[in-house]
């Protein structure tokens, strides 16, 4: 199982975040997360390469956990669904 | 009385005895258990089949007395009848169907009485607990093969009429709702494509998307694809 707090500076340490939202899916035990991660990062990243480059640099955090689910999008991404 | 091609099978090495006496032979497993009203109409329907068919194998398993056969072969509820030619997977029977298992009898009891249409000097390959595989292809050229068989080709558990896991389940519904035709395969059916697959497309889980020979992703990013447009774009490609 991982902290949220960690897991949160683990991401924040790796990449720029513009936006980050962090839901533990497990009622509190830390064992099953669910983020959405807006990222200038990802520009130019097809889904799959973005979903690769964040299980890679989380690969320790995840390891701690059962299970693990991302959305990602670029700043400008993010401002049209937010717009929507 | 019970006839000579029809056993009770008492340990797991009696059943590997009876059946590697004769590779060759279709045999018949009747899964069953003394609680299960049903297994008694099946227990008497292969009695009678076995003096039909002297060159067939009738094995009587009680199920849960020798359940490692049992899950060797994925028994999940009794009555279960099995037909196997030496070791490869011919038929599976769910419940007390006597039309099917007598139908079934005789479908390969008339086959097995044909001379062979070929022979070979190679031992049999060895005992898998799926349906029929050929491990002396190259596994990278049947995941190639398998990856290209049609536009897009979904790696599930189980098929899309019956998905073995929530995450298959879900992205049949998705492909299905996109109005996307696609062939499946089953890896629950092949351990050595399942974790070949795992390696080949550098991804730990399943269900894998391919199009156009190419992985794509799971359920998660297939969905988040769809929602951003690139689901759409990787299809018309």
């Amino acid at each position: 199982m991982i902290n949220l707090a960690d897991l949160e500076a683990a991401i924040r340490n790796a990449i720029p975040v513009s936006h980050l939202e962090i839901q533990d899916q497990s009622s509190g035990c830390g064992e099953s997360y669910a983020i959405v991660l807006v990222s200038e990062a990802f520009e130019g990243k097809g889904t799959l390469a973005r979903h690769r480059f964040v299980n890679d640099l989380l690969k320790d955090q995840i390891a701690q956990m059962h299970a693990f689910s991302q959305k990602t999008f670029t700043p400008k991404q993010y401002q049209d669904l937010v717009a929507k | 009385m019970l006839s000579p091609n029809h056993h009770e099978v008492s340990s797991p090495s009696h059943f590997q005895q009876l059946l590697s006496a004769d590779l060759d032979r279709v045999s018949v497993l009747n899964f069953w258990a003394d609680w299960a009203e049903p297994c008694k109409q099946m227990n008497a329907v292969t009695l009678e089949l076995a003096k039909k068919y002297p060159s067939i194998l009738f094995l009587q398993i009680e199920a849960e007395a020798q359940s490692d056969i049992s899950e060797s072969f994925d028994i999940e509820s009794v009555p279960s009848i099995i037909l196997l030619q030496g070791h490869t997977l011919l038929q599976r029977i769910s419940g007390a169907d006597a039309p099917a298992i007598t139908a079934a009898v005789a479908k390969f009891a008339s086959v097995s009485s044909t001379n062979p249409q070929s022979k070979t000097d190679l031992p049999p390959a060895t005992a898998s607990n799926t349906a029929v595989s050929n491990p002396s292809e190259d596994l990278e050229s049947r995941m190639t093969k398998l990856m290209n068989q049609s536009k897009v080709v979904l790696f599930m558990k189980g098929s899309p009429d019956a998905p073995r896991c929530g995450f298959s389940r879900r992205i049949c519904g998705l492909l299905q709702d996109q109005k996307v035709k696609f062939t499946h395969f089953d890896i629950l059916s092949d351990e050595s494509l399942r974790q070949g697959l795992k390696k080949r497309n550098d991804w730990p889980t399943f269900p894998q998307l391919i199009i156009n020979g190419e992985f794509v992703g799971g359920l998660d990013i297939v969905q988040e694809m769809v929602e951003n447009g690139e689901f759409a774009e990787a299809l018309a490609a």
